[in-house]
This record gives C-alpha cells, structure tokens and sequence, in this order.
C-alpha cells in the first residue's frame, strides 16, 4: 500500500476503529481477571492489543521492546505490541489522570507504564493503578518480594501494583585519555570542580539523573542516606537542604557557563561530555555509555566507575493502569518481560546491558549459565562492582521536597 | 530608474551571495550528521561515516516511515478540509460589505495572534470529554485553528479582485449553479485555493504543541519523532529524519512555485489586517 | 436569497470552527484558570491561580524574555525582510536561485531550522571547531555562548533565519503590484534613491509590513518548541513556563498553567493591539 493510501485508509478507519474496539473481547474489567487461570488470560488476551507508554529517549530499548518483546508477543500469543515513545514518564501519568478527571473508567489509552519513583507515587495514591494481580503470572515466582529493594518503589510499597523490570544504578564516566584521575567520592568531586573550573556540570531537576545527582549531594551532607531513612522529616529536611543549597550555590561560579544556566536533560549533558565540554559525565543507566562508545558518541577511551561513599540504586517497574481496557494482554506482556529468557536478552550488553529484576537464582540452568558467559564492555562498569555500594532510594516524599527545594534555592538565586 | 551603478551591482551580489549562504547554511549540518558515526569536536567533518542513521529511520522500528505517512494524510486532510471551509468564507468577507463585517475579520483572524499553547491548554480538557484526544480526527479539528485564518486571508484577497458579474452574465445565458462555479468561478480563485492550500499545508505539517497535547503523545507525527531525537541527544537519526521531514514541503513548493510571485493579489491578501 | 442570507451561510462552517474550537478552547481554559470545574466537583471559582502566577518572581522573568525574543525577532526580520525585498525587485544574476531559496525556507518547519542553528552556534558547533582549526579557540567553552543562553541569541538567529522569507515573499508581492512608477516620479522629480524609498515606496508597502510583522510577533511571543529546543533552563519563555506546569505532577499547578496561558493570550492581544494604534496613526499621520 502506498504511503498516502495507506494514511487516508488510517484516517477514515480511525472512525471505524471507534467503534471496532467493542466488538473485540474487553478484558477491562479486572476484578474478573483476579479469579481468572492464567491459561483463561492468556485465552483472554489473544488476538489482542497492548498499548505500552515508556520513555522513548534510547533507541536500543526502543528495539529491544518493539521487536524482540513485541516478536515474542506476536508469534507466540497473537497480540500486537504498540510500544508509545514519550519525552517524559510524567505524561502518560498525566493521561491516566485526566482520562480520570473525565470519567474515562474502563476505555483509557494506557495500558501499561514503564514506571518508578514520584510517578509511581502519584499513582498509587490517586487510585490510577490497577493492582492485586501479580500471583496470576507464573513468571511472580522469579521475583523477590523479599527484597525491601523490590518491595518498595523509592520507600511506597508495592502492594501488588506494580511488577519489576530492571534495576539501575547511578555511575560516573569520564574520558580516561582526558581526565585520567577523576574524583571517586562526593567530598572529592567538591575539591576537583573548584580545582577545574567550567569542567562540571548536571541537568536541572526535574531531569531524572540531575534530580539523584542532587540527592548524592544532598547524602553527604547529612552524613550518609542513613540518617534519611523513613518517612519525610521537615525539620531534618530543612536542616540538611540549607547546607546542601549553601554547597551548590558556593559551586555554582566554578561549574559550565558559571552557574548561569543548566542543561535541561541528561541528554543535552550526554551531548556536553561527547564533545569535551565537561569533563564528567554520569547516568542511572551506566550501559548507556557502553552503547555510547559503540555508536562512535563517546571516545573510545570512555571509562566508568561508582564512588567510594556509594551510588545510589533503584528498581524499575512496569504499572497497569485502572482504565486499561486490554488488562489480559498487558499481563502476558508482563509475564514475558519477567521471563528468565527475556531479562538474559536486556542483560546482553550489545542489547541493552541492565541488570535483571529477577532472581537469577530462581531461573533455569541453562537462563542461569547464559547470564554467566556476559561480558560486560570495558567502557562500563560492571553491575558487580557498583553493587558493592549500593545506596538506598529515600520516600517520595524526600524527592519532591528536594527537587522543589533545588529549584527554588538554587535555579532561581 | 537608471541601470545599477557598478558599485551598487557588486553590492547586490555579495549580499546575494550571503543571502543564500545563510539560508542553506542551517540545513548543512543536519545533511552531514545523518551520515555520521560519531561526530565529535574538533572535527570539521566525521570521522567515520555510515548509513546505520538512515537505515534505522527507514526501518519499521523507528516508525519514521509511518509516521510520515500519518503527517502526510492530516496535513492533506486538513488542507482540503480549510478549503473547503475557507473559500466560503473568504467569498463573504471579498465581495461584500456588512454590518459587523469588521467583527467577524477579527475574529477569523484572531488564532494568528493569540498563541496556540494559550488556547491548546483549553481545548484538551473539552476533547477529553468528547473522546477527541489521541485520536487523529482530534488532531486534524484542532490544526484547523491556525489553518483557517490563512486561508481566508488568501481567499478575502482573490474574491476582492473578482468580478461577480461574470457569474451573473453566465447564470443569464442558462449555465446552472455547477457549471457556472466550475467554469467561471473556479479558474479564477484556483491560484488562491493553490496558495492557500500551501499555507494551510505546511501550517499543520508543522505543527508541534497542538499535535502533542491533543495526540497526547499517540498520534506521533513528524515533528513529535523529530523533537524527541533532537532532545535526547541522536543527532544521526535526527539528521536522517530532519531530511526526511522537509522533503514534501519541498515537493510542493515545486509544483505550486509560480503562484508565489504576487502578481494576482493572493499573497497580497496578508496586507488585509 | 437575500444577501444577508447568503453571507451567513458563507461564513458559518468556518465561524463555527472558530467559534466552537477558538473561543471555546479560550473559556473552557478560562474556567479551569478560576479553578471551576463542575464535572469533578469544583464549584467556587477564585482567583488563587492568578495570585499565584502575579506574584511569581519566575513569571515576569519569563515575560520579559519572550517580549524581549518576540520583539528582537521582529525588528531584525521586518528590517532585513524590506532589505532582501529591495535587493529581489531588480535583476541580477543569481534573483532566480535566492528567490527559490526564499520559498524553499517558507516550506522548513521551525523545528528543522531550530535543530540546524543548535548544529551551527552551539559551543561545540560547526562555527566553534572553524574556530579552533583558525587557532581563535582552545576549547569549546571559549566560544561564545550562542545557545542556552541569558539573551536567547540562538532562539532569535532561528525566528530572523525563517521570518526574513516570510516577511520577503509578502512584501515583494506588495512591492510587485505596487509598480516602480511612484518612484520613477519622484526619482525624475530630483528625488534621491534614498528619498524615493523613504518617502514613497515606505509608506505604500507600510501595512503589508506591519500585517506581516504583527504576525511574527505573536508567532515569535507564542511558540513552545523552539525555545524549548534552543533556550536556557531559567527563565524559560512563556509557553515553555506554561507547558511545563501544565504537565507537573502536582495537580494543583494546572489551573496556575491554564491562568499563564491566559495571561499569554490577553497579553498577545493588547500588545498587538497598541503595535496596530500606533502604526495606524504613523500611516495617517
């Protein structure tokens, strides 16, 4: 078909479509699906449709979903994968909220979010998300809900609302032919940007890495993630934000373009370090560097590293939204996603590189043997290695506070 | 006016020159980017080339393919639809003078002052009530916002240099309604229809906010797949796409070139405000 | 049919679009703005978003750095527009090609041209490594700061890159009816060039100008993608502002968002309006 038909043909089956969707079996309803067998879901699910919003940014996760998942989804189960690329998680967030807003209960555009942190939050407590499912997959068994890690998303529990994906883990990189002895701690990092003026910078919050770069910072200051622990404190807050905001705004002369401005995205930070316009870059997802220096963005001679007081790690989550109105094949999406099979794939380093959700443990021999034959590039630090400092995420509570916080003390003075 | 003296003549062409430089100028890098493999400073060109960027955008993963034709068909949708819309319109407001007449200029006019964002912000929550968002019906009604001024611009223009009276001699010699239109009416506003047409094109073919907050992110045409590579950093692919992205505008310049040159009062038109 | 019937006919699909679309999408932003909203039971409008917004130091930062893009923007395009104008009216080798050019740009979305300028002026752009072979620079943060930066001077070089044909194609097609006769009159009369143009030829092409710059400048005052592309972080520019708190997790920041973007809206009229007094008086005047 070509290109204008096959528009204008889209165009007027819009429409059509309308009222097409009601003809197809509704797995909306999900107190129904909660009594269902899984083999009942699956059957369910078939033939159908599944609407994924993720963050669109990469585009090897990109493939990674559309073909490899969406391969697996269509020849083994018949349902089309529709992988929805967005700027920023906070607006498919912002699409279930309005659809809610309007009395969109069981028709929504969403059904499924890649999801964590503040978001998550958000949904969790606007009652947005559909939850109680997660013993239906068979593939729950690998998880371990054992791990305060996993149970909880940035300190919310999960509750059953939520199904993990990948892990991540905050590193730093620099170019070693450049910069051969970058600073390894938070203390060190002070000394070596007023020592290199014009060298340093990070994203503005609400940018996700800019946001737990800040955090990182916010830790030293307090002496360490473990005196932040728990529900949000104001008093503790406002103890430890004004000698953090005191810290930045003392920086800020010796950062790029003196403090005057900060990029708005990682990704504009991505786009500094590649051309040496700072000297250090960093990332939630230390893969991405490998990836980086695959394409050719990045020097050869990029290399990783974690600090020795600790980088800060979390868990992310794939979400179903209350309005779904294809639950059924958004569970078997889930359930391929937490397969031993599909996580090995993402845990390849040509692929993606991340870390498994899963219990690797809990996964077959021949899963298990395939994990232990990656070799992870030499440009990215191993998940082993940052894994030995691995910091806590703090409660939602504590992010927003500290993003609003940078904003108001820092951004705008 | 005398010839050009020799100083005045080296003076146009330089400028000329520059003139022309400057405008190709922005698109060079894109081109160059798009068949790149990692272009760092200091280089002046990359040091490796490759076609991995426009294969990924070729490809069915990227969807760029899909979307264009998605851009192509609301483009032309709401082109035809502006027509048919505004060459009514501008029928009213070139041949006749009313009272109120005024009022209602202003207020076909108004979208081309009051910034889509201000009024986008409002629409969405209406559309989401009427089921209107994310879908492509949606999209296309709310394009026609900025689309519509332009076109009875263009139109009010021609219809003002029409002379009604040879509708009025045809109908009295026996030609019906159609016919008269078809053949007396039609040939004269069709280079308006053809300018306005562009305008009204290549206003939704570049449309950003308005497609991203009533698609909601769903309907992804190319502007939306352009903005999210440029922002995040993948300067290959955007380059590819950017290429990609100005292809039919070019394509349409081609063909409706000729009516640009103002000699039969369309583009006059924009001196009505 | 009577006429008056007749023109109500003409005019209604399109006075229904922009009744229903324009003016709709206005009030329905409007009410939201006072925070009233019966459908998920918010009955008592106030005016806290506004408060809100008035009193925000970022707002009026905001503000004068869109005025500030919108006018700049303006100024230069229309100047430099009648400039190229002038330069296209005669013959010479090369008119052909910079006339394709001129409509070939009118045909670029904002988006690419934006794209384009990051490309060229950003630090560690095309003009910065010419810099560093011609041993100007040492590294890319000697190089000026053209793009995210305090005076949105990569935003600014985008709007005159792409107003300059905008603003062109209409004022030559003004030029072209206009004719070369008034000036061929005062030129035989011992007018100088100069004189011909400001005097005669100025005031004739006058309102397409000023149409054609009242555009721009509400294009340039509302747009959202190009700022957010090219702009610096804060103050960001209007739309951006708007966009940003529109889509703010916290809810309660959408009504604030819904009342900027009023604000925007209420200010583009009155701006436009006092542009279009006041040049109204200088052409009768």
């Amino acid at each position: 078909m070509t290109l204008t038909r096959r528009a204008l043909l889209s165009t007027a089956m819009t429409l059509a479509l309308f009222s097409a969707t009601q003809v197809q079996a509704d797995s909306a309803d999900g107190d129904a699906l909660n009594k269902m067998t899984w083999d009942q879901v699956v059957e369910l699910a078939k033939g159908g449709t599944v609407n994924w919003f993720m963050w669109g940014g990469a585009d090897n996760i990109n493939q990674y979903v559309s073909d490899y998942v969406g391969g697996i989804l269509k020849d083994e189960y018949g349902i089309t994968l529709n992988r929805v690329g967005l700027t920023d998680t906070v607006e498919a967030v912002n699409i279930v909220l309005g659809e809610k807003e309007s009395g969109v209960m069981d028709k929504g555009s969403v059904d499924m979010i890649w999801i964590n942190g503040e978001n998550y939050r958000t949904m969790k407590q606007g009652g947005l998300a559909y939850c109680g499912y997660t013993g239906l997959l068979p593939n729950n068994a690998l998880i371990n809900w054992d791990n305060p890690a996993i149970a909880n998303d940035f300190g919310v529990p999960v509750d059953g609302c939520e199904v993990p994906w990948s892990k991540a883990q905050f590193a730093f990189a620099h170019d070693s032919a450049k910069t051969p002895n970058p600073p390894k701690s938070i203390p060190e990092l002070i000394g070596w940007i007023k020592a290199n003026p014009g060298q340093f910078t990070y994203p503005a919050p609400p940018d996700f890495n800019g946001a737990v770069f800040v955090r990182h910072v916010f830790y030293h200051v307090a002496g360490g993630s473990q005196n932040l622990l728990g529900e949000f404190d104001q008093a503790r807050y406002d103890e430890v934000a004004t000698k953090t905001w005191a810290l930045l705004n003392e920086l800020e002369p010796f950062l790029w373009r003196e403090g005057q401005t900060y990029p708005n995205s990682i990704a504009q930070m991505n786009e500094l370090f590649a051309n040496a316009e700072v000297a250090l870059n960093f990332n939630y997802e230390p893969s991405q560097f490998g990836l980086a220096v695959q394409a050719g963005t990045y020097p050869e001679t990029t290399r990783s590293y974690g600090l020795a007081d600790g980088t800060i790690g979390n868990t992310n989550y794939t979400i179903i939204p209350f309005n779904s109105p294809n639950k059924a094949a958004a569970l078997v999406l889930q359930n391929v996603l937490l397969s031993g099979e599909a996580q090995y794939e993402k845990a390849r380093p040509e692929v993606w590189g991340t870390s498994a959700a899963i219990e690797i443990s809990r996964t077959s021999p021949e899963i298990q043997a395939q994990f232990a034959s990656i070799v992870t590039p030499v440009s990215v630090v191993s998940a082993e290695e940052l894994g030995k400092n691995a910091l806590p995420e703090l409660q939602a509570g504590w992010i927003s506070a500290i993003e609003q916080g940078w904003i108001a003390n820092v951004a705008q003075k | 006016m005398g010839p050009d003296p020799f100083a005045m003549r080296a003076f146009r062409i330089l400028t000329g020159v520059l003139l022309i430089v400057w405008l190709v100028l922005p698109l060079v890098p894109l081109a160059i980017w798009s068949f790149a493999r990692g272009w760092r400073f200091p280089d002046l060109l990359p040091q490796e080339w490759s076609l991995k960027a426009w294969s990924y955008a070729l490809s069915d993963t990227s969807g760029v393919v899909d979307s264009l034709g998605l851009t192509i068909g609301i483009s032309l949708g709401v082109t035809v639809l502006s027509i048919l819309v505004g060459v009514p319109a501008g029928r009213a407001l070139g041949l006749y003078q009313f009272r109120g007449k005024q009022a209602v200029e202003l207020m076909i006019l108004a979208p081309t002052i009051v910034p889509g964002i201000a009024v986008a912000l409002g629409i969405h929550s209406v559309f989401i009530a009427l089921g209107l968002t994310n879908t492509i019906p949606g999209v296309m009604l709310v394009h026609l916002v900025p689309t519509l001024p332009y076109m009875v611009l263009v139109m009010a223009g021609i219809f003002a240099n029409f002379d009604p009276s040879y509708e009025a001699q045809a109908r009295s010699l026996g030609a019906g309604p159609v016919q008269t239109f078809w053949y007396i009416t039609l040939p004269a506003i069709l280079p308006g229809i053809i300018v306005g047409g562009m305008f009204a094109f290549l206003v939704s073919w570049s449309q950003y906010i308005l497609t991203l907050l009533i698609g909601g992110g769903r309907v992804v045409t190319l502007p939306l797949l352009l903005f999210n590579f440029a922002a995040s950093g993948r300067n290959d692919i955007t380059g590819a796409i950017g290429m990609i992205y100005i292809l039919p505008g070019l394509l349409i310049l081609l063909v409706t070139a000729r009516h640009l040159s103002g000699q039969n009062g369309a583009v006059g038109g924009f001196g009505r405000l | 049919m009577s006429d008056r019937m007749r023109i109500m006919l003409l005019l209604a699909p399109a006075m229904l679009i922009i009744v229903v679309l324009f003016f709709g999408g206005l009030a329905a932003g409007l009410m939201r703005s006072f925070n009233y909203m019966p459908v998920i039971g918010l009955t008592r409008p106030n005016l806290e978003a506004y408060a809100a917004v008035f009193t925000s130091r970022e707002f009026y930062l905001s503000f004068l750095l869109t005025f500030h893009i919108a006018f700049t923007s303006t100024v230069i395009s229309s100047v430099l527009a009648i400039g190229a104008a002038l330069l296209l009216r005669r013959s010479f080798i090369g008119k052909s090609v910079i006339n394709f050019l001129f409509q070939l740009n009118l045909t670029v979305p904002h988006i690419v041209g934006a794209i384009g300028i990051l490309y060229l002026f950003s630090q560690s752009g095309s003009f910065a490594r010419l810099g560093y072979h011609w041993g100007l620079i040492a590294k890319p943060g000697d190089f000026p700061a053209l793009v995210f930066d305090p005076y949105a001077i990569g935003i600014i070089l985008q709007y005159v890159w792409k107003e300059i044909p905008f603003i062109g194609v209409i004022v030559l097609a003004n030029m072209q009816a206009i004719g070369q006769d008034y000036e061929s009159v005062a030129r035989s009369l011992g007018a100088s060039r100069w004189q011909a143009f400001r005097h005669v030829l100025l005031p004739l092409i006058f309102p397409g100008v000023l149409s054609a710059s009242v555009m721009v400048f509400a294009f340039t005052f509302g747009a959202y993608e190009i700022p957010a592309l090219l702009g610096q972080n804060y103050p960001a520019a209007l739309p951006v502002l708007a966009y940003r708190k529109y889509t703010d997790v916290d809810l309660a920041a959408r009504p604030e968002a819904m009342a900027m973007a009023i604000v925007i809206a209420v200010l583009s009229a009155v701006m436009i309006y006092l542009y279009l007094r006041m040049s109204r008086r200088k052409i009768r005047g």
